[in-house]
């Protein structure tokens, strides 16, 4: 995807563009509709995570820039979040659409961070494969599958706090890889 | 007790979590508020966001149903009761005007019970084309009879004129003037228009400097929209 076309969108959005609003829709809805269903995995489920998504989008769009993210990370990241913010309330219950369902950052010195080609799902996923098996698929599983450290326990069969260490070890020598 | 030295804790690991979602409930909303004060520990979060949203590439993407959008877009602009204040707001582009009418409106809604038909409405225009940049909001302010006007984009061609019309159903464009170049501007409605000004239709047009020669429109129409009521 155009990283300029959307940042572009986004920034129109934000001065309450509701036809570039519609435009970005049709541009990336098909890739957050996929996030949210891998997410949630019911169909309803998903399209209420989506329409959620798409108000978030609508009221802080003005908040983009500040946030140092590359246009489709933070599209994506509201997305993921949203969804799992709604899988974990239907586990507790109950639900709680009023949380932004992504993290807010202060501006920061660091743009480069933000310059993040997409061959970086390469190196990811070379990286990830570079851990230790359990390992690799604890993150992608909390990441993509919104797995819980308890979860995560119950699913690879050890205590919580084996797989908390485990899993931070993980991050450590991810950190690494992708940091070389 | 496990061997507390050998369990890795750090701020990068604190915002991998957050990232994850692995973070406690607790940890999650003190990490979030912490990102919010925090440049160092928000470069840690920007850092994991940035790479492991990569992870959604492997995501195919699904086409959602076409009722979403509508849903979605429903929800987004509610397109009927949308109050008062939600319509100046939109028109914030004149908020001046439309907010000391809105005031003045608030009175007259306190009197409407007593006179139900004394309501005056507010009307306003967007002016826009399909073709060209220029975007002008108008509104009429109906203690004045002044039509309050905002260029939101475009202007004049090079060594040319905006002109204003009034175009009532059936009846040839009537000219209120020549635009200035300033971004806002005040027109007064002719006084024998002003009974007719909801069914205006306002029409900007291209026109030799100083406006047009004949008396009617010569030149392209640049934007143009019909009176709707605020």
């Amino acid at each position: 995807m155009d990283r300029n076309e959307i940042e572009n969108l986004i920034a129109r959005v934000a001065l309450r563009d509701r036809a570039a609003f519609e435009q970005l829709y049709d541009r990336v809805s098909a890739k957050l509709f996929g996030v949210c269903l891998r997410v949630l995995n019911k169909r309803a489920a998903a399209e209420d995570a989506m329409q959620d998504t798409f108000v978030k989008i609508w009221k802080n769009a003005d908040r983009y820039n500040a946030n140092g993210l590359s246009p489709m990370t933070w599209l994506i990241t509201i997305a993921r979040n949203t969804a799992i913010d709604r899988l974990r309330a239907r586990k507790k219950g109950h639900q709680d659409i009023d949380t932004p369902g992504f993290e807010l950052v202060a501006p920061g010195p660091n743009p480069e961070q933000a310059a993040v080609a997409s061959s970086e799902a390469l190196r990811l996923s070379g990286c990830l494969d570079t851990l230790e098996q359990d390992r690799g698929n604890a993150i992608r599983g909390a990441y993509l599958d919104g797995e819980t450290y308890a979860d995560l326990a119950d699913r690879f069969g050890v205590p919580l706090n084996t797989m908390r260490t485990w899993l931070r070890r993980g991050l450590i020598a991810l950190r690494e890889c992708m940091s070389q | 007790m496990t061997d507390q030295t050998e369990f890795p804790d750090n701020d990068d690991i604190h915002a991998a979590e957050l990232v994850l979602g692995l973070a406690s409930d607790d940890d999650r909303t003190a990490g979030r508020r912490r990102m919010a004060t925090d440049p160092t520990f928000a470069a840690h979060v920007v850092f994991w966001q940035e790479r492991l949203a990569a992870m959604a590439d492997s995501i195919d993407p699904v086409a959602p149903p076409a009722r979403l959008k509508q849903r979605m877009l429903a929800q987004v602009f509610p397109a009927k009761r949308v109050s008062i204040l939600e319509r100046v707001w939109l028109w914030q582009g004149i908020s001046v005007a439309a907010l000391l009418f809105a005031g003045y409106l608030g009175v007259q809604l306190l009197t409407i019970n007593t006179q139900p038909n004394q309501q005056p409405a507010v009307l306003a225009a967007q002016l826009v084309s399909d073709t060209g940049p220029l975007q002008v909001l108008a509104v009429i302010e109906p203690v004045s009879h002044e039509i309050a006007l905002r260029r939101i984009a475009g202007e004049a061609r090079a060594d040319r004129s905006l002109e204003l019309w009034a175009i009532l159903p059936g009846q040839a464009p009537i000219s209120l003037g020549v635009l200035p170049d300033s971004e806002t501007a005040r027109i007064l409605v002719p006084a024998a228009l002003r009974s007719q000004a909801a069914q205006f239709t306002l029409a900007i047009t291209d026109e030799p400097l100083g406006g047009s020669p004949t008396g009617g429109p010569t030149g392209d129409v640049l934007a143009a929209g019909p009176m709707t009521t605020l």
